[in-house]
């Protein structure tokens, strides 16, 4: 039964490439490619710097043993609802034990990229501290048992997970946290590690306590075991190793008794939030949008914002960017200039960043536009109007803190003018790429890097590249008379204001223009562009 | 598609038929606007479509068989947002919001995310969609598909009632007894070619629809030899 599982996994990937063009599976093995250095860098980290620095050594290990085991219990709760193998349910219907299932999924889940990196990365703890003698044998059931932990903690925690996962609710509660985290990590690594410059070694050494708390946790039992064992201790190593193994039978247990509440209990009935009708405009804009085909877009876009995962995520994480760039000028001393304040102008670029594709959110739907024979001018200024009111309140927001922390408060109001301008022209080519170079993105939203049909994502990164290189290049002008204004005489700033809202409404008008004669006559063929490949 | 030529009169409530692939969803696409042909004129109320799509858009309502819609927004706010693109005055939008939500049942609904409606939910919101500018014409893909037979019921009932004050319903339905007893006249696509088109009694020839249909489109019944199998039970 093992056999048929594994075998299952094989042809949902194999198929899975299959279905996809030429360039689209070049792309993937590009994607593959990628992996290998990250698999490879962990590899040599592991072999090399214990032997190069053993007292780093242990809590090395315990940090790659711990993110390796967060990393598989948090990825695949994005890509459940795009890999077919991860749900359980999927197999109710099949005469299996819950007992069978378990095996034949563990060696199921051994099979793909994933878990091929995680081992190339993991072998590199077997060189690093594996010794001659009886001690290399326990350096490698250590790995084995770290990899272990890593499917059986993934697959539990799944399983455990897996009604919760396939409510639409809970789902985009799951995408928004794990990607909201990522990213907030990501941050606050560097951050941290901007601070860690000032600490002494002593300070580091504070941290021991922690570690050695780590160091009592699953993965961190694992990582001790191997070093013990590198280093002779091997009584101590037996003991972590069993503990260390005693949490993947806890694990499997627990997968076990998920499985078999999953296959043989009833689903709950599923419950509709409602919530009172409050009108398509939200609230505080009733009355600054207009109440026609502009307005009503502009209001969808903006609920899409508040509602939609992936729209949710980037405004989030464009947020915590412009947090972690206040953060970044409070504690770096060089840095906090009033004119700092400019810095605010990197909102609105991010702001822009999504209306490259602003059709791709709403997918095959666009058929209503179509449909209502909508005028493509208001349906991009409508687009453009929410655009512009989301990153115009980020970057005002921004722009205020900056100025608190720096108390370059006169620069308040060149960073909105300036703001606004290059929100706008950004726009106004946001406008031509958007309808020439339209692209759906997955329907489910699990995953948010994804774009439809893999391997797609090549030719959206050369796109987006080459309209990001058209706007700096349009920027271009109003970045010299600023870096003149700051430089060598401030009052031009002020003549700055004027002259980027001109430039920023003129160049967007163009753009507007350009972009909706175009649509005009090929709305079938946007609407074309957008609707998912189907299967031949 | 292979060339098809059809004229649907004024208040008329015409039935498409076919198998699965003969092209209905297609012939749909290409008479609402939203699929470009390769060649061919179409023409809604005495204007061409492809020459001037806004005009023919605003006499017609479109029910299409993908059901992907702006499911983000709530019942209530997905028509607001119809009325709105169609240059509808916001109360008049309001009324008739409140109207069909009630008469489709989904008045209790209203505030929900259409990400969470069911199936049938889908089906009757986007049917208040394409009937709340009130179209001379309306396409419906497939609109009994997945509908309880109350809001079935209720659904046909507005149809009947729509084409009986002058409107021109074309709908395409694999349910045969429904087309047949709705429809004045009905047409039979397959392979991409319409291979019978008129009145219903006449194209039924005094058989069943599903019978008349059946014959041609050269479908057979299932061999009973080739599943004998079927009566060995398995352990």
């Amino acid at each position: 039964m093992a056999g048929y599982l594994v075998g299952l996994r094989i042809a949902l990937l194999r198929n899975g490439l299959r279905r996809s063009s030429w360039p689209q599976q070049a792309a993937l093995a590009l994607g593959a490619l990628a992996g290998l250095p990250l698999a490879f860098g962990g590899f040599l980290l592991l072999a090399l710097v214990p032997r190069a620095e053993p007292r780093a050594g242990l809590l090395l290990v315990e940090a790659v043993f711990l993110l390796l085991f967060c990393g598989w219990g948090l990825f695949p709760l994005l890509s459940f609802a795009g890999d077919a193998s991860l749900d359980p349910s999927r197999l109710a219907l099949l005469p299996l034990r819950p007992g069978e299932l378990v095996t034949g999924l563990s060696l199921a889940a051994c099979v793909g990229v994933a878990p091929l990196c995680t081992l190339v990365a993991l072998v590199g703890a077997v060189v690093g501290f594996g010794t001659l003698g009886p001690g290399v044998v326990l350096v490698v059931a250590a790995v084995l048992v770290q990899f272990a932990l890593c499917i059986v903690g993934s697959r539990a925690l799944l399983t455990a997970l897996s009604r919760q996962l396939r409510s639409r609710r809970a789902r985009d509660l799951v995408i928004v946290l794990v990607s909201v985290t990522a990213v907030a990590f990501n941050l606050a690594l560097q951050v941290g590690a901007r601070l860690a410059e000032r600490l002494e070694r002593a300070d580091l050494e504070a941290l021991r306590p922690v570690v050695r708390v780590l160091g009592w946790l699953p993965p961190g039992l694992a990582a001790r075991a191997l070093v013990d064992a590198g280093q002779g201790r091997l009584a101590a190593a037996v003991a972590e190793l069993a503990g260390a193994a005693l949490a993947v039978v806890a694990l499997g247990w627990w997968w076990w008794r998920s499985l078999d509440r999953v296959l043989t209990s009833a689903e709950p009935a599923a419950r509709r939030p409602t919530r009172q009708p409050a009108g398509l405009f939200p609230r505080p804009l009733r009355r600054l949008l207009p109440a026609d085909q502009r307005g009503a877009v502009a209001a969808k876009e903006l609920r899409y914002l508040a509602r939609h995962p992936r729209l949710r995520v980037a405004w989030v994480v464009s947020c915590l960017l412009g947090l972690a760039l206040v953060v970044f000028v409070t504690v770096t001393d060089g840095l906090r200039h009033p004119w700092m304040v400019l810095a605010a102008l990197a909102m609105p670029f991010l702001a822009s960043q999504n209306s490259l594709n602003q059709f791709g959110f709403e997918g095959a739907a666009y058929w209503t536009q179509v449909a209502a024979g909508a005028d493509p001018r208001g349906d991009l200024t409508g687009r453009n109007l929410a655009s512009l009111l989301s990153g115009m309140v980020s970057t005002a927001v921004l722009s205020l803190l900056l100025a608190a922390v720096t108390g370059g408060w006169l620069y308040v109001p060149v960073a909105l003018c300036l703001g606004f301008g290059v929100l706008a022209l950004s726009l106004g080519v946001a406008d031509v790429v958007s309808v020439r170079f339209a692209y759906p993105l997955p329907e489910d939203a699990s995953n948010l890097w994804a774009v439809q049909g893999t391997g797609q994502g090549c030719l959206v990164g050369v796109v987006q590249m080459v309209a990001f290189a058209v706007q700096s290049v349009l920027v271009a002008p109003l970045a010299a008379v600023v870096v003149a204004g700051v430089v060598a005489w401030p009052p031009a700033l002020v003549l700055v204001c004027p002259l980027a809202i001109g430039y920023g409404v003129f160049l967007w008008r163009v753009g507007l223009g350009l972009g909706a004669s175009w649509l005009g006559g090929h709305q079938p063929e946007l609407l074309v562009a957008l609707s998912p490949r189907r299967a031949a | 598609m292979g060339g098809i030529d059809l004229e649907i009169p004024h208040g008329c409530f015409f039935g498409l038929v076919g198998p699965n692939g003969a092209g209905k969803t297609t012939t749909l696409g290409m008479v609402t606007g939203l699929l470009r042909p390769d060649a061919g004129l179409v023409m809604i109320d005495g204007i061409e479509v492809w020459r001037d799509p806004v005009a023919a858009k605003r006499r017609i309502g479109v029910l299409p068989e993908d059901l992907r819609l702006f499911d983000r927004l709530t019942g209530a706010e997905l028509l607001t947002y119809n009325g709105l693109l169609r240059a509808m005055p916001a109360p008049v939008v309001a009324a008739r919001s409140r109207e069909l939500l009630e008469v489709l049942g989904l008045a209790d609904a209203a505030g929900t995310l259409v990400v969470d409606y069911s199936h049938g939910m889908r089906k009757k919101i986007a049917l208040a969609a394409a009937l709340l500018h009130a179209p001379r014409v309306l396409f419906l893909d497939e609109p009994f598909e997945a509908i309880d037979p109350v809001s079935a019921r209720t659904i046909r009932g507005l149809l009947e009632r729509y084409t009986a004050g002058g409107a021109t319903v074309v709908f395409s339905s694999h349910v045969m007894e429904l087309v047949e007893r709705l429809c004045d006249r009905v047409g039979i696509m397959h392979l991409g070619r319409l291979i019978a088109e008129g009145p219903t009694d006449q194209v039924r020839a005094g058989r069943s629809l599903e019978d008349a249909f059946v014959e041609l489109v050269g479908a057979g019944d299932a061999g009973a030899e080739e599943l004998g199998w079927l009566g060995t039970w398995s352990a």
